[in-house]
């Protein structure tokens, strides 16, 4: 009986000790309270990226996009200045533009960064990216020297340069890839300032400066490691920053900014996002046809409380199409449509009136032929933009307008709203460049979400697509803007102020206008 | 068990495409046309019909593949292979010391039944199993980890990084464990052949380990068996917390991202853990009752 008695025990303690032994070490295991090495940085981020590989993916960060040098840069001003591109001839009316590269430029492979290079790169872009059509209709690369090629593409596009001051069209060494171009992540050969030296999937991306990378005036880069640190909860990030483990915490959430702009040794830097939070709906629905409606929901909206309360005051209230560090933003309309759609309750519920939304039911509901104004509202399951929803929801019911908020996953608002299943949703939109009023929002085939598709505006946004002249082209988004402005197809709200704190740092400082890391003069402080 | 795991196998597929949310317009996000849209359902095979997608999924599986996810380009089987041994050593020290902890103060409440150690064995084990586990982890993240610093915050980093999770998972199922221990202990030691024992000058040790403890781990085993099971299937709270590596992290990225192949291969692989799971128990039982024969 003894025996049997232990005999199961005795089977159970080695399997455990067989896990515990086959623990793989591929990590030391650093005491509880111990200080980082002094040269590592350890950067916390939310979500891991899906793919280190530009061309697989539609979606960049902090964690992917040092990996990469650009063709173009934005400067802190806006303007678009060289990169890995030195100078450039546009031919042909915009639809030939031949690019000389910097000389002596290498990616992390060692491999020179020249013409073949990024022409290799661009094939495999062409073929594989999410966001090849943002590059262009791209007919011919031709290599014209070591240092030179030339692109042809089948009618001018204009945004090509703001969209190559993006990670997406930056070149990466193809030759390091296998024979069917894969397995970037396992021989990461890109020309950016960090050099990939490891990845563990699901827990962090290690990388180290690339010594034969742009660092500036200061030449050379004040760390030898950062690590990128996955860390979904937003409470275990926090602490992680307290204690000392992390050295940057991005996006810290709202709630914890009071709170960290107290605790000692921690600086915050904050930066307007270029990422346009909105309050959108299905225009082809008929309750949403006629301009009147769609003005009186603008004015119903007072972007403070929302501000205030929802984001902490972490947000800057927009009004018109573009936030102020988005290309083709323009203050002029920016200050008339904060004029015209200033919250004003009575005048909203006047043009619900005038559109005949003239009587109200039992609970102040303006009904129109027996029917309540009454429609849901779609939001994704994040904390944040569900209490904004509340607020929209209580704002838009003062003038009449009852909301029923729907949450859904991301994934499902992403696959419904091109079909038109939805009635109003709280989303956003991102990008440099003016060019998203078509690719995104209001271009023929492409409204995606809004659904608002109009000959004339969809004419201006492709006439501005394909203006070579900076100052002609502005001059068109003005139009489009102005007529955006007037038939409010969807009511801008805020971009919020991205918010990272750092300690054990000097000289930290992220781009007030890509809201990326500038790692140039990064230093550790003892 | 091959039917079982095609049956499940099945559902999942059925599932995964009736719900809502389309993994090519996740991937290409807003930078979708309907051409890139054609262009990728062609590449990934979703432009198939789906008997068509199922089969060609199976006959992957039967020679060992799992697929490839359709986000991160990674093999199925490459990612559970990494992390799997992470979710496994977590469940493994979660079960050890939910069962040790869970049987041990189990059998203490029902030797001293109806005092006041009786109610609060009673009273812990409901609180083990009421607490959400994310606020079990957050209490043991602050006291342990952050204000005495005695082990990591997050992250894996060995055996010390799983003390905290394996604590948090092993809570629930210590309580579990306790109050069936409990109960299937009083049953025993009422059985004439107990008063026997007792009466014939057994020790203590003797009359609960030897005597009552082994004829009364039957429906314990049960438990721990569907509990090891669950277990393996990756605690994704307690992963997502810790910032663990694990089954239970991925599976929540991939069902977020409508990834096809990794949630039904993750699915799979965690049917397959739980049968061998309870294969084993069925195994175990044999021991513990020695009139138990599987033909």
């Amino acid at each position: 009986m003894r025996k049997r008695t232990k005999s199961w025990l005795i089977p159970t303690l080695i399997f455990s000790l067989l896990f515990a032994a086959c623990t793989p070490v591929s990590q030391e295991n650093p005491e509880p309270g111990k200080d980082l090495a002094k040269s590592e940085i350890v950067v916390a981020v939310v979500t891991e990226p899906d793919s280190l590989d530009v061309h697989k993916t539609s979606s960049i960060g902090e964690a992917t996009e040092h990996l990469y040098a650009t063709l173009f840069e934005r400067s802190e001003s806006g303007e678009i200045v060289p990169g890995l591109v030195k100078d450039y001839q546009v031919a042909d009316g915009g639809k030939e533009i031949t690019f000389n590269l910097k000389e002596n430029k290498v990616f992390h492979s060692g491999k020179p960064i020249n013409a073949e290079a990024v022409k290799k790169s661009f094939e495999r872009f062409l073929e594989k990216s999410p966001f090849k059509t943002n590059a262009g209709s791209i007919s011919n690369i031709e290599v014209l020297g070591e240092n030179s090629f030339k692109i042809t593409w089948s009618e001018p596009y204009a945004p090509f340069f703001s969209n190559a001051t993006s990670a997406y069209l930056a070149p990466l060494d193809v030759s390091t890839l296998d024979a069917q171009g894969e397995g970037f992540d396992k021989n990461a050969s890109a020309g950016g300032q960090l050099q990939l030296t490891e990845v563990k999937r699901g827990d962090s991306v290690v990388y180290k400066p690339f010594e034969k990378a742009d660092w500036g005036a200061k030449g050379t880069p004040g760390f030898s490691k950062v690590t990128f640190r996955f860390i979904p909860d937003d409470e275990t990030r926090i602490l992680e920053f307290k204690k000392g483990s992390v050295n940057v915490l991005l996006d810290v959430p709202f709630q914890y900014i009071e709170e960290l702009e107290k605790e000692p040794g921690v600086e915050l830097v904050k930066v307007p996002d270029y990422v346009m939070n909105y309050l959108g709906w299905n225009n082809k629905l008929p309750i949403f046809q006629d301009v009147r409606v769609r003005q009186a929901i603008a004015l119903a909206v007072d972007r403070d409380p929302i501000i205030q309360t929802a984001l902490r005051g972490a947000a800057k209230p927009v009004f018109g199409p573009l936030p102020d560090v988005v290309n083709g933003h323009n203050p002029a309309i920016e200050e008339k449509a904060r004029k015209k759609y200033a919250q004003d309750k009575e005048k909203a519920k006047q043009l619900l009136a005038e559109a005949g939304w003239t009587e109200k039911n039992g609970e102040g509901i303006v009904m129109k032929d027996g029917k309540p104004f009454s429609v849901e509202m779609w939001v994704q399951n994040e904390p944040v933009m569900q209490r904004v929803a509340q607020i929209l929801q209580h704002q838009l019911r003062e003038v009449g307008i009852d909301i029923r908020i729907t949450v859904k996953e991301s994934a499902a608002i992403i696959e419904q709203t091109p079909k038109g299943g939805h009635q109003m949703l709280l989303w956003s939109y991102g990008w440099f460049d003016a060019d998203i009023l078509y690719f995104l929002l209001f271009g023929k085939g492409k409204s995606t979400r809004l659904h608002y598709e109009v000959d004339e505006l969809d004419a201006l946004l492709q006439k501005g697509r394909i203006e070579m002249d900076p100052n002609a082209r502005y001059k068109i988004y003005e139009e489009a803007q102005n007529f955006l402005v007037e038939q409010s197809p969807w009511v801008p709200l805020f971009v919020r102020e991205s918010v990272t704190a750092t300690r054990g740092l000097k000289n930290f400082k992220k781009h007030p206008i890509s809201n990326r890391i500038i790692w140039d003069d990064v230093e550790i402080v003892e | 068990m091959g039917v079982t795991l095609i049956g499940v196998s099945l559902l999942v597929f059925m599932m995964l495409h009736l719900i809502p949310g389309d993994p090519v317009r996740y991937i290409l996000g807003d930078f979708a046309t309907p051409e890139s849209i054609a262009d990728l359902e062609s590449r990934l095979g979703l432009d198939k019909p789906l008997p068509m997608q199922y089969l060609h999924y199976m006959a992957g599986v039967f020679q060992g593949d799992l697929g490839t996810s359709f986000v991160t380009g990674y093999s199925v089987m490459e990612e559970i292979s990494n992390r799997f041994p992470i979710t496994a050593q977590l469940a493994v020290y979660s079960i050890l010391f939910g069962s040790i902890f869970g049987i041990l103060i189990g059998v203490i409440a029902a030797m001293k039944q109806n005092t006041i150690f009786d109610q609060l064995v009673m009273v812990i084990s409901l609180i083990g199993i009421s607490a959400p586990s994310f606020w079990i982890a957050l209490f043991l993240i602050l006291l342990f980890a952050y204000h005495l610093g005695f082990f990591p915050i997050s992250g894996y980093k060995g055996f010390y990084s799983l003390i905290l999770p394996s604590i948090t998972l092993g809570l629930g199922t210590a309580g579990n464990i306790a109050r069936m221990t409990r109960s299937s202990m009083l049953e025993v030691i009422k059985q004439d052949y107990i008063r026997t024992a007792q009466a014939k000058g057994a020790n203590l040790y003797r009359l609960i380990v030897q005597h009552s403890l082994q004829n009364a781990m039957i429906p314990v085993t049960t438990l721990i068996g569907l509990q090891f099971g669950a277990l393996m299937a990756g605690a994704v709270v307690t992963e997502t917390v810790f910032a663990l590596p694990g089954m239970g992290s991925l599976i929540v990225s991939a069902i977020a991202t409508r990834d096809i192949p990794t949630v039904q291969g993750l699915i799979l692989f965690m049917a397959f853990l739980f049968i061998v799971v309870n294969l084993l128990v069925d195994l175990i039982y044999t021991k513990l009752d020695p009139r138990i024969r599987y033909e």
